[in-house]
């Protein structure tokens, strides 16, 4: 057998196993990265709201003499947006990056400099192309982008999801049902064709101080459609507010587990025998956590859930899906939100600005947490960005990407 | 040697998938909990942007010839060792489903388009068509020069990036066009299941014309 056809038939497995190896945290329909990352891209508010927000642009390549160090920002040509979260297209060649506060919505193209982005496209009305308000989620599709979306145009419920093509046009518009009205993240499990949303709090209320919102002011439930179909299939109740989806990464396997923020609490979903899902929750993360943010290791063996309210990360074994124990916990820094797992499942990014209208840390950074292959927690003592000190002044740094 | 090669890499693939071009029964009801959809939602992503390239025997065909007929559309290069020679794999096994049940090639037509013209000459494109037992009738491999084939690549947001080595990265893409001749569809490689690609052309062909 010739070596070529050595390759293919390696490639054949890999191509197969691939969602292994993948950031487990992105669409399973992005291009995975060749190598350790070399660049995190980073959403960043400007703290105060007076000056324009941006994306930075963070070395993170070992061997470069600027290793930790923001070596470019991307000025979003606008103040107070509350850039949040982001996604990649299919093909990694672009972030989609939205706003919770402004209508606007940045396509960059990250492919021509990997290190100095640009924006090659500026939706200035979002609402005014969806009948949507406030995109939270960018998950890939094959040469589409689906956003879910926290409101309707006028800021209540309900929300919904949209899907665009690559650049940037319409597809089509679906609302959420009325008996489930809120909206917050989607991920798809391609191989079982279901796809589930959570929930969490239109905009009416998440842009008031949040000693000012209405905590009845949310959902309670995680929706499970039919992917192809985009049809619903059953709505599940789980502890308030629930925001993360993380499917196992196991092929063919149809659980998983989310985080429920207002209950302090870990809920499993899974497929019964019958084809009908059913929800349970399975581990108390401690009253006063806030869990914002939950992230997986690519072996599925362990959940890591950011404590926003209690200033620490919490390490979940879970090679029991349903049985979760307390395997670890590290002190990263005042209130960590957001994570970001690389894809060999050693290191671990977080940031810990959560909404302007949320938090309560003074100083803003992202730092670095070593994940061993025991799943034991180590911030490296050495990785600290500080985002206090842009020209600008101080800025939250949100959500995270890797390339 | 290139050819041996060829040919055995294909023989080698269509091995690895026995089990799945064995089966080659119409897509049975899905049960509960399958992940099959059997009345899938195709929105309409786009028209499809038409354009003319060369087939393997030099004569120009168009893409909105094929109008009035489901199309499957991929871009690959033939010296592709890593997705390419899967993806046309798939095809050739889709082929064989579309043809025991009746659709290819009256109904369903395939079409690849090389992303090397400069080294996927005709006669190797023939060459490779024929390694992986392509109905020419309906199964369709075209090239043209840079100068034209680039506008085509570039409306299906087909990127090329040319490695060290001599590979090419490109999206491995498979786009699904009705007989309206619309993008309805868009598949990843890595997830393309040919049961569900089958039953999504169903649902395009009882769209009334």
């Amino acid at each position: 057998m010739s070596r070529r056809i050595v390759v293919a038939a390696v490639l054949v497995v890999l191509v197969a196993a691939g969602a292994v190896f993948a950031e487990v945290c992105l669409s399973p329909y992005v291009k995975r990265l060749a190598g350790p990352e070399k660049f995190l891209y980073i959403s960043a508010v400007d703290a105060d709201g007076r000056d324009n927000d941006f994306l930075a642009v963070v070395d993170v390549s070992l061997p470069s003499p600027t290793y930790g160090r923001v070596v470019h920002t991307l000025s979003l040509g606008s103040a107070g947006n509350e850039p949040h979260h982001m996604g990649w297209s299919d093909d990694r060649t672009k972030i989609w990056l939205g706003t919770l506060l402004s209508k606007r919505l940045f396509i960059i193209d990250v492919a021509a400099d990997p290190a100095k982005p640009t924006i090659v496209k500026t939706i200035d009305d979002i609402s005014a192309v969806t009948g949507l308000h406030g995109p939270h989620t960018y998950y890939a599709l094959p040469g589409r982008m689906l956003l879910t979306f926290l409101s309707s145009a006028d800021g209540n419920p309900p929300g919904g999801m949209a899907e665009f093509t690559n650049d940037g046009q319409l597809i089509r518009v679906i609302k959420n049902p009325a008996d489930s009205p809120y909206a917050y993240d989607v991920a798809i499990k391609p191989d079982v064709n279901r796809m589930i949303t959570s929930s969490f709090t239109p905009l009416r209320n998440y842009q008031k101080p949040l000693a000012q919102w209405d905590m009845k002011d949310g959902g309670n439930t995680l929706i499970v459609w039919d992917f192809k179909e985009r049809k619903v299939l059953q709505t599940l109740v789980t502890d308030p507010v629930p925001l993360e989806i993380r499917w196992s990464v196991k092929p063919g396997k149809a659980y998983g587990w989310t985080n429920s923020a207002l209950g302090d609490s870990i809920w499993f979903f899974g497929q019964g025998k019958d084809g009908k899902f059913a929800t349970k929750k399975v581990a108390d993360l401690g009253k006063g956590c806030l869990p914002a943010d939950l992230r997986q290791t690519p072996d599925d063996r362990y959940l890591f859930v950011s404590c926003f309210m209690k200033s620490e990360i919490q390490a979940w074994d879970v090679g029991t899906p349903d049985r979760p124990r307390l395997h670890d916990t590290a002190v990263v820094g005042v209130s960590p939100n957001m994570m970001h797992v690389t894809g060999d499942g050693k290191r671990m990014y977080v940031t810990n600005s959560l909404l302007s209208t949320m938090d309560y840390s003074e100083k803003f950074w992202v730092r670095l947490v070593h994940i061993g292959p025991d799943g034991r927690l180590k911030v490296d003592p050495f990785f600290d960005v500080d985002f206090t000190k842009f020209p600008s002044g101080s800025a939250r740094a949100h959500d995270m990407l890797l390339n | 040697m290139a050819t041996r090669q060829g040919w055995a890499l294909a023989t080698a693939l269509l091995v690895a998938s026995a089990s799945v071009a064995s089966g080659h029964q119409p897509a049975p009801a899905p049960a509960a909990g399958s992940p099959l959809a059997p009345d899938p939602s195709l929105a309409v992503i786009r028209p499809a942007p038409d354009f003319a390239l060369s087939g393997v025997d030099g004569a120009d065909v168009r893409l909105s010839e094929l109008r009035g007929r489901v199309v499957l559309l991929s871009f690959i290069y033939t010296s592709c060792t890593a997705a390419c020679p899967l993806l046309t794999q798939r095809m050739a096994v889709l082929q064989g489903r579309l043809a025991e049940a009746g659709l290819f090639p009256a109904q369903v037509n395939l079409v690849s388009v090389t992303v090397d013209p400069e080294r996927d000459s005709p006669a190797v494109l023939a060459r490779y068509a024929q390694a992986f037992t392509a109905n020419p009738r309906g199964w369709r491999f075209l090239r043209s020069e840079r100068d034209r084939l680039g506008p085509v690549l570039t409306s299906y947001d087909e990127w090329t990036r040319r490695l060290p080595g001599g590979d090419i990265d490109h999206p491995a893409r498979l786009h699904l066009i009705d007989r309206a001749g619309q993008v309805r569809e868009i598949y990843s490689l890595g997830l393309f299941d040919e049961k569900q690609a089958l039953l999504d052309i169903r649902k395009l062909l009882r769209e009334p014309r």
